[in-house]
């Protein structure tokens, strides 16, 4: 068997003792069932719940809310990043405040939220837009202040205009970055978005994991646990794929703390 | 002091054998300075490698001392050519010569001293409460040098060392050695692409041949023990073996 | 004028310029079109000393923290060390893997409704809940800096009989820490909204449910200001990790923008 094959082998080996160990503890009573079901169980349910269509509108749903919720926050934040960068000083009087509300957790908002939209859309995106907001920013700010102040003054010399500084020079600069701060951003949105729904009950997978849990179906918890952390995988997966293209031509690949 | 008999190394990829060396067989005497030259891509890292026990030979046995070397053995010292990523960057420069002597177990007051003296011996005395990186490349591949030395080593490995800076630097570091050297009279085997290095230090020079890889010449180094930058350098015997090695690393390459 | 200043009544201005002029901004706001889900600035800081500097602060704000703390603890610990066992062995790390990213990828509060229902409604499951969600990025860190070591580092060490113990506290453990503290920061971020969650969703005490108490009552400036505390508490504990972070990693060279 080649490297690269092996390599795979033991990831799935790992997934397979996690299955088995899944399906042996319930089974020989050392958790109880009500605690957690056996895994044959639980996948039982999940195909079940796969085949059906209530799960896949929650997940639309969810998926729905987690998309426009970050295509704000990704506007918007690259909107006031690229306007920090231009307006000199702005850059000094913002940081505080970034600073400040950054580490503000988005979940304090939730009764806000709760107040202001109810079980619905609204209140999802006010936490998703928050959080995936800040995700960006920062990431825009390193990006922009990336760019080589040689160059800079190299583009200002030859008096070519502001609008072309921003796409050929101060763009490709950032683009690592601002690739970067979406995929932190996209992660942080879903991870709000369910949480909204369970909290706060927006419709959406969230949702159905807090009534499967009222309602006591221990392997449906499970069952939508198990698809919330394959959704997670899924959008890791196509942000990053997205990266990769973007970013072919880049020789480097920014980590998320360039600081 | 040093026996290699017979070292093969074979590296295996993914459906490609490597074979980065054939038959080496080479006796390093007690005190010597040996240096080891070749054509790029010889094997001479790997040889070192196998030498100091950090790789293992696919055939052949390397002794120290008349034992058999089968994993770093103690009483081995090695400076490596990428002195920025061979000290701690957590440490001073004092902890960093320290730490090999702490791990042997040497008691406090016999480690200060030989930090200190080792440290001297390198003229960084002034350093030890230095960070790495707050030093020059030179400075820092001395703090390696110190490092090797208050150990205490009975063989002294040196991979290209002084391959990564610049050459006034060099020059300064290849004395700094020889003067160790002659003091402490430490077993020395130093690998480098450097043929006038080569020729400048060592009391003998091993040649590689191109891949396979075998030994393929050894020379004595017949110049004055005392040794010179300016006087050595421009003696016409220094030419004639310079030459002399030179004209074997290129039929080497062919 | 601003020109004209110098050292530190500049950065004093630069500081609190804007924000001030946010503040400013939202009481003109409320006192020109007031809303009830939004009262002014000054309504929110009577209301935040009329609740928080009472007997609330040992009977719902230390108890949080102190969850918090524990359940941080633990996650740091244990992260740590599976982090350092699993990445220093490269065939267990291949089959911990795929098993670790996906745990990494479900959402941390997701788990609170089943761990509710294994350890029930107490402090032991707060803690857990917070454990649960922070241990991932420590874990998956430090598998990531463990791995990464600089061969050679490694080498040196190795050449130089550096073994066991000592080769985990003198080189593992420092040569990973810039990618540790990385981790640890992101479990703080996910700790506190774990110690929030957990408390809004089944609780009778704490930060989160006293929050959660106001905004059921409609009591509007007394749950704006415990979102204000929520935010200071964010902000104060980022502060102090990044003094200790400092502290951690005075030795390690990061490339600076201008």
């Amino acid at each position: 068997m080649t490297g690269r094959l092996r390599d795979i082998a033991y990831g799935i080996l790992g997934l397979g003792i996690l299955f088995a160990v899944a399906e042996a503890v319930p089974r020989l009573g050392l958790i109880s069932r009500d605690f957690l079901p056996p895994a044959d169980e639980i996948l039982h349910t999940l195909l079940r719940d796969l085949a059906g269509r209530e799960l896949w509108t929650a997940l639309g749903e969810t998926m729905r809310a987690w998309a426009i919720g970050l295509a704000i926050a990704f506007v918007l934040a690259l909107a006031l990043g690229v306007l920090i960068d231009a307006i000199p000083g702005a850059r000094a009087a913002t940081t505080s405040t970034v600073e400040f509300l950054r580490p503000i957790p988005s979940v304090a908002l939730i009764p806000l939220a709760t107040l202001l939209y109810g079980a619905d859309l609204g209140s999802s995106l006010l936490l998703i837009v928050y959080a995936s907001f800040w995700q960006v920013l920062i990431q825009v700010l390193y990006g922009v202040a990336d760019v080589d102040p040689v160059a800079r003054e190299t583009a200002r010399s030859y008096r070519l205009g502001r609008w072309t500084i921003l796409r050929r020079l101060v763009w490709p600069t950032a683009l690592p970055y601002v690739m970067t701060g979406l995929r932190l951003a996209a992660a942080v949105a879903f991870i709000l978005a369910v949480t909204a729904e369970l909290v706060i009950g927006s419709p959406g997978l969230g949702l159905q994991i807090q009534l499967a849990q009222s309602g006591g179906a221990v392997a449906e918890v499970y069952a939508l646990i198990a698809v919330a952390g394959l959704t997670g995988v899924a959008v890791n997966l196509a942000v990053r794929q997205l990266e990769r293209r973007l970013l072919a031509w880049h020789p480097s690949v920014r980590g998320e703390n360039p600081r | 002091m040093l026996e290699i008999t017979g070292l093969r190394k074979v590296y295996e990829g993914r459906g490609r054998n490597v074979e980065a060396l054939r038959a080496i067989d080479l006796k390093v005497d007690e005190g010597e300075l040996v240096c080891v030259v070749g054509p790029s891509g010889c094997g001479k890292t790997t040889l070192l490698k196998c030498v100091a026990g950090l790789l293992t030979p696919t055939a052949g046995q390397v002794r120290l001392a008349g034992r058999a070397v089968s994993g770093p053995p103690p009483g081995m010292a090695v400076v490596f050519q990428e002195y920025g990523r061979s000290l701690f960057p957590w440490m001073t420069v004092r902890q960093n010569v320290e730490l090999p002597l702490r791990e042997k177990g040497v008691p406090r007051p016999r480690r200060e001293e030989l930090v200190t003296g080792a440290l001297q011996a390198v003229s960084l005395s002034d350093a030890g409460s230095a960070h790495p990186w707050q030093l020059s490349g030179g400075m820092q591949q001395r703090v390696a040098i110190a490092r090797a030395v208050a150990y205490e080593p009975q063989v002294l490995l040196m991979d290209e060392p002084f391959a990564a800076v610049d050459a006034q630097t060099r020059a300064d570091l290849e004395d700094l050695l020889l003067g160790l050297w002659r003091r402490l009279r430490i077993t020395t085997v130093l690998v480098t692409h450097d043929i006038d290095e080569a020729v400048y230090l060592a009391q003998r020079v091993i040649v590689l041949s191109g891949s396979p890889t075998v030994v393929q010449e050894e020379l004595r180094i017949d110049l004055p023990d005392d040794r010179d930058q300016i006087v050595t350098r421009s003696l016409p015997r220094f030419a004639e073996l310079r030459t002399h090695v030179y004209g074997h690393i290129r039929a080497a390459k062919t | 004028m601003i020109r004209r200043m110098t050292g530190l009544p500049l950065r004093l201005v630069r500081l609190l310029a804007l924000p001030v002029a946010l503040v400013l901004g939202w009481w003109g706001y409320s006192v020109l079109s007031p809303s009830f889900y939004v009262p002014s600035p000054t309504r929110i800081a009577t209301a935040f000393a009329d609740v928080w500097f009472t007997r609330r602060i040992l009977d719902d704000v230390l108890p949080s923290l102190g969850r918090l703390l524990a359940g941080y603890a633990l996650a740091a610990l244990l992260g740590i060390a599976l982090g350092v066992a699993i990445g220093s062995y490269r065939r267990l790390r291949l089959t911990a893997e795929p098993v670790l990213e996906f745990f990494r990828a479900v959402p941390p509060p997701v788990l609170v409704p089943l761990i509710m229902l294994v350890a029930g409604l107490n402090d032991t499951m707060k803690v857990l809940v917070i454990v649960s969600g922070a241990i991932w990025p420590v874990l998956l860190n430090t598998v990531e800096g463990v791995r990464a070591l600089d061969e050679v580092l490694a080498d040196t060490a190795r050449a130089y009989g550096l073994r066991g113990p000592s080769r985990l506290w003198h080189l593992v453990l420092p040569a990973a820490s810039p990618q540790i503290m990385a981790g640890l920061r992101q479990a703080l971020s996910i700790g506190i909204i774990l110690m929030v969650i957990g408390e809004m969703f089944a609780s009778t005490s704490g930060l989160g449910y006293t929050v959660v108490l106001f905004q059921r009552g409609f009591q509007i400036p007394e749950m704006w200001s415990g979102i204000v505390l929520l935010g200071l508490l964010g902000f104060l504990l980022s502060l102090a990790f990044r003094a200790v972070e400092r502290r951690v990693l005075y030795w390690h060279q990061r490339e600076t923008h201008a």
